[in-house]
């Protein structure tokens, strides 16, 4: 002790903030925005790509954090749960999920809610069988999806009102 | 408003109070337990199924940069199971000897787990292999050898018969043998464990961060293991990312980490990447029956034999062995919700060298009803009979209970037959009948399965540990808000929902005025914590009971500043007042006031304060559920490929505390069902090798693979508080079996019938050719 690992200055932006910071080149953007920025909100389930907990947005599509490195993220905007969470409240998404029972223990909710906000602003009336197939690369252990559905088609529903 | 008339919480689809921070990216798991100075864990995993280790190598590691320390087992000479349950015990970390793929030889403490999995790479360990033990049937033959040379592989075995077995079972008119096989499963919280554990620099105390399901085990656990006084430990459980029983056991690795901090002096976290999570989370459901089903003529069952076996891995998990309870518990429910007479059970639980078979959701029961549904579809195939029709002639009926059951378990009132005629009705048996005859002849091939089944819950003693009772300790702060606390382990269930709403009924608050913690030994009263489906039951009756000691205590306190007779008071919206004059009432922040700040006004006989903790031990030993799923898949004979295409439940759990919760639970367990019958399978190569050590080999069910369900409940109350029955685990103690029973009727004309979880498309493909 202590290591003597390289680092490497970059500038990231996250939420609309852009931090400079001293990394590995190694660490996984999961792990920086995690263990560097403190936005534990990203979650990693399996660090094999497969499950979707670590979901974030690159540039406002989803993208997985644990399969890409912090030094990569340089130069994109960067969006993780706490971004699309309102200074007070909820988001009409995080909402729904609420008030239609969408998540149980809660790991998987941010990558969910990221996806299906993606979803939901790229096709505003996407129907069920868009959602189940967006989804379907997120995994959730919980809830059987079927009340994360749920919500999503009440947030779309609530978007079209709007 | 009439007292009778206002709205219950219980009983209502209440939003969870949990919700915000978990959506929000608030919550704190265990990997987000961050301070300063902290330093992580990588683990040295046992790359053979069995070998003797010959040498150990260390320097490098030792020496790599950023290396605080090298354990091995002399660091930590710990063995689980040293109270000596069973003749042998399992070193914390390996020594001498490996006995598993995954099992942890050596402990790497460094600044980062970056640097930690570096310094893992140069550790050079050398070993002898032997040849592994990996088949269960051969295993309990004591062949190739024994996996502990100091005691026989078969480590459980236990026979039981109904008198007159034998006369019974050999006069009847038919009789029928297959065999069910059951494959290695295990839960998959999509948080994998982890441990974090430091001394706390103001009281000198070592405390625990802990990612389980029972927090004052735990405890236990570390402060006997480590020889830590009990006071001197604080477990304190974060958010859990989803347990399913596989995160009720204490494991080697939270042991290793608590020595570490306690040795080191530092803090120190360990997290589980999920190729360590399938490698060394205890597995479930290795089990195989060899079973033979005696039945008359009408399809009445008159008795089932049974051998059951299950391999239980090199050691017994710790502190419950799951080979165990899938057997032992799968004999005594083997008969589900039909009125078998006669049962004869012969159970062999046996080491082997794989990981060691501990709880995974629902236990015996996703094993047993899988054989209970799959011998009524046997002999309704074999006597030409409608299989709805047997169950009906078998089923237990109303005019039967009090009814034990032919192992002597007591079974709790319920809605055997009218479950499965609701099922029956909302899956429109009768016109899927139709249906199915007409695609048969275009080359389509649906089934429907219907699984009827039993889920004893609330048992006196289960994986969450021998803890018979749960306590709620109720404290109405000087403003009259409340702190409730229990000890459960709750990994997503919404118990801080479920239990606010008990309290706010009994103490007529308002549900936003309580907060119920949970998970901390230094605030939670001592409790056995979440699994086997206890909190509801167990949990919510503490709940009642310590609810309705304070509410007593509250309208003494209203019936005496009012001037009023205890028995007019009534009590709602934070209120105390006098039945039918709502002007002579006092709010409870008053009542609160007065019992903490303006004593002298306290009623004679009545304490200072108001807090209390009250246990609640259920009078009966087990309660049951029961229901009836009904799934309908379309069966691709090219393919193999199993699509559950409608799904249909009818549960009954006794009073709801809260319909949409139980209603997820339902949705959760039915997806892990499909899952178990279509995906999931931890498979073993011949030399001992887990060849699925990654989400892309060990495949869960996602969005498009799980059906919209239909959910009705039905409400036959149990004799416990508040009519409550537990129902964590009967949506995938049933689902296997609706799935599985689904698949033979889809391919019926191929005369196929399913023995074997998962069902593969190969597998399938092998049926219809």
């Amino acid at each position: 002790m202590p290591t003597e690992e390289a680092r490497t200055a970059i500038e990231l932006n996250v939420n609309g903030i852009t931090h400079r910071l001293d990394v590995s080149p190694r660490w996984s953007l999961a792990d920086v925005l995690r263990h560097q920025l403190g936005l534990t909100g990203t979650h990693v389930g399996c660090e094999q790509g497969v499950c979707g907990a670590c979901t974030v947005w690159l540039d406002g599509l989803p993208v997985r954090s644990c399969l890409m490195f912090g030094v990569q993220a340089q130069g994109h905007q960067v969006t993780t749960v706490e971004g699309i969470t309102p200074s007070t409240g909820l988001s009409p998404l995080q909402t729904a999920f609420q008030e239609h029972h969408a998540l149980q223990c809660g790991f998987c909710t941010p990558g969910m809610l990221l996806t299906a906000q993606a979803l939901l602003d790229r096709n505003p009336k996407a129907e069920e069988g868009e959602i189940r197939a967006a989804l379907s690369g997120n995994l959730c252990r919980c809830t059987g999806y079927q009340f994360i559905v749920d919500a999503v088609l009440a947030a779309r529903d609530a978007g079209r009102d709007a | 408003m009439d007292q009778a008339m206002r709205p219950q919480m219980m009983g209502a689809r209440v939003s969870r109070v949990e919700d915000p921070r978990l959506l929000s990216g608030q919550a704190r798991y265990l990997d987000d337990v961050d301070v300063p100075g902290m330093l992580e864990v990588a683990f040295v995993r046992s790359p053979h199924a069995a070998a003797e280790i010959v040498a150990m190598r260390l320097d490098k590691a030792r020496q790599h940069p950023g290396v605080f320390a090298v354990m091995t087992y002399d660091d930590c000479p710990v063995m689980l199971w040293d109270r000596a349950e069973y003749d042998i015990g399992q070193p914390c970390l390996a020594h001498g000897e490996v006995t598993y793929v995954g099992q942890a030889v050596v402990a790497i403490i460094a600044e980062n787990r970056y640097v930690a999995e570096d310094a893992a790479e140069l550790v050079e360990i050398e070993y002898r292999p032997r040849t592994p033990v990996l088949d269960m049937r051969e295993a309990i033959l004591e062949r190739p050898r024994r996996v502990h040379a100091e005691t026989s592989n078969v480590f459980f075995h236990e026979e039981y018969a109904t008198e007159g077995f034998s006369e019974a079972f050999d006069r009847a008119p038919h009789r029928l043998s297959a065999t069910f096989r059951t494959n290695r499963q295990t839960a998959v919280s999509l948080e994998a464990r982890g441990t974090a554990a430091m001394i706390d620099a103001a009281s000198g105390r070592l405390t625990v961060y802990a990612s389980t399901q029972s927090p004052h085990r735990m405890r236990e656990d570390i402060s006997n293991l480590l020889d830590i006084p009990e006071q001197l430990v604080r477990v304190i459980v974060p958010e859990v990312g989803g347990g399913f029983g596989m995160k009720a056991n204490c494991y080697p690795e939270d042991i290793v980490v608590a020595k570490a901090a306690l040795a080191y002096r530092k803090p120190v976290k360990w997290v589980s990447d999920r190729t360590e999570s399938l490698l060394s989370d205890v597995h479930g459901r290795d089990d195989i029956h060899d079973v033979e089903v005696a039945f008359a003529d009408d399809g009445k069952i008159i008795a089932i034999r049974d051998h059951l076996m299950a391999d239980g891995g090199a050691y017994p998990a710790y502190p419950f062995s799951g080979a165990v309870g899938e057997t032992s518990l799968a004999a005594r429910v083997l008969t589900g919700p039909y009125d078998i007479a006669h049962l004869a059970t012969v159970i062999d639980c046996t080491y082997s060298n794989k990981v060691p078979l501990g709880a995974y959701r629902g236990v015996w029961g996703p094993i047993a009803s899988f054989i209970q549904e799959g011998l009524v579809e046997r002999v309704a195939r074999y006597l030409s009979l409608d299989p709805a029709q047997v169950r009906r002639r078998n089923m237990i009926r109303p005019d039967q209970f009090p009814y034990r059951n032919a192992a002597g378990m007591p079974y709790d009132e319920g809605s055997y037959l009218a479950s499965l005629e609701d099922a029956l009705k909302l899956i429109d048996y009768d016109g899927f009948r139709r249906r199915q005859q007409e695609l048969r002849t275009q080359g389509r091939y649906l089934g429907l399965g219907i699984s009827a089944f039993v889920e004893p819950t609330a048992m006196a003693s289960s994986e969450a540990g021998s803890v018979g009772y749960e306590s709620c300790t109720i404290r109405i702060e000087p403003s009259g808000r409340v702190t409730a606390a229990l000890g459960l382990g709750p990994t997503g269930q919404g118990h801080e929902t479920t239990m606010a709403q008990i309290l706010a009924d009994q103490l007529g608050v308002r549900f936003e005025d309580i907060v119920v913690l949970h998970g901390d030994t230094d605030s939670a009263p001592y409790g056995g914590g979440t699994g086997g489906s206890r909190s509801g039951p167990i949990g919510g009756g503490a709940a009642l009971v310590a609810g309705r000691q304070m509410r007593q205590r509250l309208i003494k306190y209203a019936a005496h500043l009012l001037e009023a007779g205890e028995d007019d008071i009534e009590l709602g919206h934070g209120e105390a007042w006098v039945a039918g004059v709502p002007d002579r009432s006092i709010s409870i922040r008053t009542i609160a006031q007065t019992a903490y700040t303006d004593v002298k006004k306290i009623p004679p006989g009545l304490p200072i304060g108001l807090e209390l903790t009250e246990r609640y031990l259920p009078k009966r030993p087990v309660s049951f559920s029961n229901g009836t799923h009904i799934a309908e898949v379309e069966v691709d004979i090219q393919t193999g490929i199993v699509r559950v295409t409608r799904y249909v439940v009818v549960n009954d759990c006794g009073r709801l505390i809260n319909p949409t919760i139980v209603e997820g639970q339902i949705h959760g367990g039915v997806a892990q069902g499909i899952g178990a019958t279509l995906f999931e399978a931890l498979h073993y190569d011949r030399d001992g090798q887990l060849t699925t050590t990654s989400l892309m080999d060990y495949l869960l069910p996602e969005s498009t693979d799980v059906p919209r369900m239909v959910i009705k409940h039905i409400e036959t109350p149990s004799s416990g508080e508040g009519g409550i029955k537990g129902m964590g685990e009967g949506s995938l103690i049933a689902s296997p079996a609706a799935v599985a029973n689904a698949i033979s009727d889809a391919l019926a004309p191929f005369g196929a019938m399913v023995d074997t979880l998962p069902v593969t498309p190969a597998m399938i493909r092998a049926m219809v050719s």
